[in-house]
C-alpha cells in the first residue's frame, strides 16, 4: 500500500521488507510506538483509559485531516475550514436552542459545511487561475466574519438543551468514544478513495500535473469542486464533535484546526506540492501528535513547549526524506 | 510480517501504558490552578499569594496555563488534569457555559472545583471566589465616568475579548445602572470595543473610538491591558479624551495624575493578592471538606477573618472578597510598588 502511493525515499524498486521499513508509514508506525512508550514512560497516568478518554476534542480535528489530504495531494490548500468549522457549530447550537430536533441539527451543521465548501469549490473551479491558499483565506475571513455577526456582541452561544451532543459524545462501554469508531471508519473510506479507486488516482494525476491530467480527459475541475465541497461537509461533523465538547461556539471555536489538519498530514508523509502520501501515514501521524500531546500535556508540559516539541517534529519530518535523498545521491555520485 | 512485529510493539507499549505505577498519595490538598492564559500580570499577582497561602498551609499547587486565552484551549487543560490526581481545580474561565461538560466531568471524578476572577456557570463549579460583586464594580466605574465626564456626553467602552465573563458582567451593570438612574440621562454609551487583552489591538481599538468619536470625553476599560494601551495613546497624542477602567498601578504610573498632561484622573482595582488568598483558603477548605459550596456556610480563611458563602447573582454561591480599591495621583506610587 505504502509503495503505491507514500513517500517512498528512493525510486529504485527494492526488496518488499526493506521498503516497507523504509517508507515514511513504516517509520511513522515506529515513531509512534515510541511515543507512546515514551508517554507512558515520562507520565504516570498515560494510560489506554486515559488516552481515549482525553482523545475526543483532538479526533474532532483528525476528521478535517482526512479530506485535507485530498486537497493537499491536489497539490492545494484550504484554510477556512478553521472558519467553517466555526459558522457551522454556531449555527447549529442556534438551531438546537430554538428546539429543533436533534437530527436536524446534525443535518443543518452538515449543510452549513457543504455549502461553504460548495462556495469555495465555485470560486476556485469558476476562476481557476486564483490561487487557493488566496482564495480560501478570503473565505476564512468571511465565514468567521459572518459567525461573528451571527453571534453578536456577547460574542458565543451556549446550549440550552445538551441532550443530543450529549449523545454523540457518549462512549461503548463508557471507555471507547463514539467519535474514535467515526474516525477509523471515515479513515478507512477515504484511504480507499484515495489510494484504490479511480477517482483518487485522478486525484494523484492531478497533483502531479494538472495539465497533464486535464489533457488525459480528466474532468480536473468536476474533481476539484467535488473535493472542496466535501471538505465543507467534513467541517460540519467536526463543528458538531466540538460543540459536543464545549456545550457551545463562540467567536474562537476552530482557530488554527485548518493549520492542525495541514500538519498531521503533512507529517504523515502528504507532501503539500501535491501527488504524494496517503491516507494511512496522515493518520498515523494524526495519532502520533495526539498521543505526544496528551502524554506532554499530563505531566503540566507548558503548552507553547508542547508546540515547540511538535514544531520541530514537523520540520524534521518534512526535511528528512529530503536530507536522506541528498545522502543517498550523493553516495551514488561517489561510487560511479 | 513487518506489520506484525510492529502491531506487537505497539501491543506491547499499550499494555506498558495500563500497568503504569500508582504513585503513593502525598499528604496535603493538591491544587490545580487554571489560569486563562500565559503572560497576564493581573493573574500572576493572585496566582503569588495563592501559592505563598497554599504552601504555608501544607499544599501543592501547579500553575496550569493553556496554550491560547481560549475555552478550547482550557478544555484541553481540563482534560490533562482530570487525568491526574488533584483534589481541587481552582479556574479562571476564559467562558462561561464553555467549560460545563468538562468541569461536570471533573466533579464526577470527585475533584472539586472552586473558580476565581472570571467565572463558570453555576453548574459548573462548587463555589466561586468573586473579587467584588459585579454591581459594587459596575457602580464604581460608572461614578467615575461620570465625574471625569462632568455628568454628561459620549463615553466607551474598551474591553477585553467578547466572551469574558467578568468583563461581560461588569459591562451589563453598568449598562443597567446608567438605564435605572435618571443620574447619567445625559451620558451616551456610543460604543464597546474589544482589544482582546492584546496590546497592539487594544491600542488600535482606541485609536478607531477617538477617530470616530471626535466628541468622545470617557474611556472606561476594565481591563489592565486595555488600560495601559489606552493610556499610552491618549497621553502620547495629546487627545481631550480621558481614561477610567481598572488598571495595574505598576503599569498606570506615569499615565495618572491631574490635568491635561495625564490621560487617566483615576482608577480602580481590587485587591488581587487578597483574592489569590481567599481562593487558596476556599480551595483548601473545600477539599477538606470543611465546606460544601453551600450558601450560608462560613469558614475562616486565615488572617482575612471569616468568611460566609452567599448567593450570586447566577444562582450559584460566591464567596465575596470586597469593594474594589481607587488609585489616585496620592497613592499610586505606593501601590506600584505592590502591584
Amino acid at each position: 500500500m505504502a509503495g503505491k502511493s507514500g513517500r517512498s525515499i528512493n525510486n529504485v524498486p527494492e526488496s518488499p521488507i526493506k521498503h516497507m521499513i523504509f517508507s515514511w508509514e513504516g517509520i511513522l508506525v515506529l515513531l509512534f510506538a515510541a511515543v507512546n512508550i515514551f508517554c507512558a514512560w515520562f507520565s504516570e497516568f498515560y494510560n489506554v483509559s486515559s488516552v481515549l478518554r482525553q482523545m475526543p476534542v483532538y479526533l474532532a480535528e483528525v476528521f478535517l485531516m482526512l479530506t485535507m489530504a485530498f486537497i493537499l495531494v491536489m497539490g492545494e490548500i484550504d484554510i477556512s475550514v478553521g472558519s467553517i468549522v466555526c459558522l457551522a457549530a454556531t449555527i447549529s447550537c442556534i438551531v438546537c436552542n430554538a428546539g429543533a430536533p436533534f437530527v436536524i441539527v446534525v443535518l443543518v451543521a452538515l449543510l452549513v459545511g457543504t455549502v461553504c465548501g460548495a462556495v469555495n469549490g465555485l470560486i476556485l473551479t469558476r476562476v481557476p487561475e486564483l490561487p487557493p491558499m488566496i482564495v480560501t483565506l478570503a473565505t476564512q475571513i468571511i465565514f468567521r466574519g459572518i459567525a461573528e455577526i451571527i453571534l453578536g456582541s456577547g460574542g458565543s452561544v451556549s446550549l440550552s438543551n445538551t441532550a443530543g451532543f450529549k449523545a454523540i459524545a457518549g462512549k461503548v462501554g463508557g471507555q471507547v468514544p463514539y467519535i474514535l469508531f467515526l474516525v477509523l471508519i471515515l479513515g478507512v473510506i477515504a484511504a480507499v478513495i484515495l489510494g484504490k479507486s479511480t477517482f483518487g488516482r485522478k486525484v494523484y494525476a492531478i497533483g502531479t500535473n494538472r495539465v497533464t491530467a486535464h489533457y488525459s480527459g480528466i474532468h480536473v475541475q468536476k474533481i476539484r469542486f467535488i473535493i472542496y465541497t466535501v471538505m465543507g461537509t467534513i467541517s460540519g461533523l467536526c463543528a458538531l464533535f466540538i460543540v459536543s465538547s464545549s456545550y457551545g461556539a463562540n467567536t474562537t471555536t476552530g482557530e488554527g484546526f485548518e493549520m492542525d489538519a495541514i500538519a498531521m498530514a503533512v507529517f504523515g508523509g502528504i507532501s503539500s506540492t501535491g501527488g504524494k502520501g496517503n491516507i494511512a501515514g496522515g493518520l498515523i501521524a494524526a495519532f502520533i501528535i495526539v498521543c505526544l500531546r496528551i502524554g506532554l500535556g499530563q505531566r503540566n508540559v507548558h503548552s507553547q513547549v508542547i508546540l515547540l516539541i511538535i514544531g520541530v517534529l514537523l520540520v524534521a519530518a518534512v526535511a528528512l526524506p529530503n536530507i536522506i535523498g541528498q545522502i543517498q545521491k550523493a553516495a551514488k555520485v561517489k561510487k560511479s | 510480517m513487518n506489520k506484525k512485529l510492529v502491531s506487537a510493539i505497539l501491543c506491547g507499549a499499550m499494555v506498558l501504558g495500563t500497568v503504569s505505577p500508582v504513585f503513593a498519595e502525598e499528604d496535603g490538598v493538591k491544587i490545580a490552578l487554571v489560569a486563562k492564559s500565559a503572560g497576564n500580570a493581573f493573574f500572576e499577582i493572585a496566582a503569588a499569594s495563592f501559592v505563598e497561602t497554599a504552601e504555608a498551609e501544607g499544599s501543592t499547587v501547579d500553575i496550569i496555563y493553556p496554550e491560547e486565552a481560549t475555552a478550547d484551549a482550557q478544555i484541553k487543560s481540563l482534560d490533562n488534569l482530570i487525568s491526574q490526581d488533584y483534589d481541587v481545580i481552582c479556574i479562571s474561565a476564559n467562558d462561561e457555559n464553555a467549560l460545563q461538560a468538562k468541569l461536570e466531568e471533573a466533579m464526577d471524578a470527585g475533584i472539586k472545583v472552586v473558580s476565581f476572577d472570571s467565572a463558570v456557570n453555576s453548574d459548573s463549579r462548587q463555589v466561586f471566589v468573586n473579587q467584588a460583586g459585579v454591581t459594587e464594580v459596575a457602580q464604581a466605574l460608572m461614578d467615575a465616568v461620570y465625574d471625569i465626564a462632568g455628568g454628561e456626553g459620549q463615553w466607551a467602552i474598551l474591553s477585553a475579548t467578547s466572551q469574558a465573563t467578568n468583563q461581560n458582567a461588569w459591562i451589563d451593570a453598568m449598562k443597567e445602572i446608567m438605564e435605572s438612574d435618571e443620574k447619567y440621562a445625559d451620558l451616551e454609551l456610543v460604543e464597546v470595543a474589544y482589544g482582546d487583552d492584546e496590546s497592539q489591538k487594544s491600542t488600535d481599538q482606541t485609536e478607531a473610538l477617538v477617530t470616530n468619536y471626535p466628541d468622545l470625553k470617557v474611556i472606561c476599560a476594565p481591563t489592565t491591558v486595555g488600560i495601559a494601551a489606552a493610556a499610552k495613546y491618549l497621553q502620547d497624542n495629546d487627545c481631550t479624551c480621558k481614561l477610567t477602567g481598572l488598571g495595574l498601578p505598576s503599569e498606570m504610573l506615569e499615565y495618572t495624575g491631574e490635568g491635561d498632561d495625564y490621560s487617566c484622573p483615576y482608577f480602580y482595582l481590587w485587591d488581587m493578592q487578597g483574592l489569590g488568598t481567599l481562593a487558596a483558603y476556599t480551595s483548601i477548605a473545600i477539599a477538606n471538606e470543611e465546606i460544601t459550596g453551600a450558601e450560608g456556610e462560613t469558614f475562616t480563611a486565615g488572617d482575612l477573618g471569616d468568611y460566609t458563602i452567599v448567593a450570586a447573582s447566577d444562582g450559584g454561591t460566591e464567596i465575596v472578597l470586597g469593594l474594589p480599591l481607587e488609585f489616585n495621583p496620592d497613592n499610586i506610587e505606593e501601590m506600584a510598588e505592590l502591584y
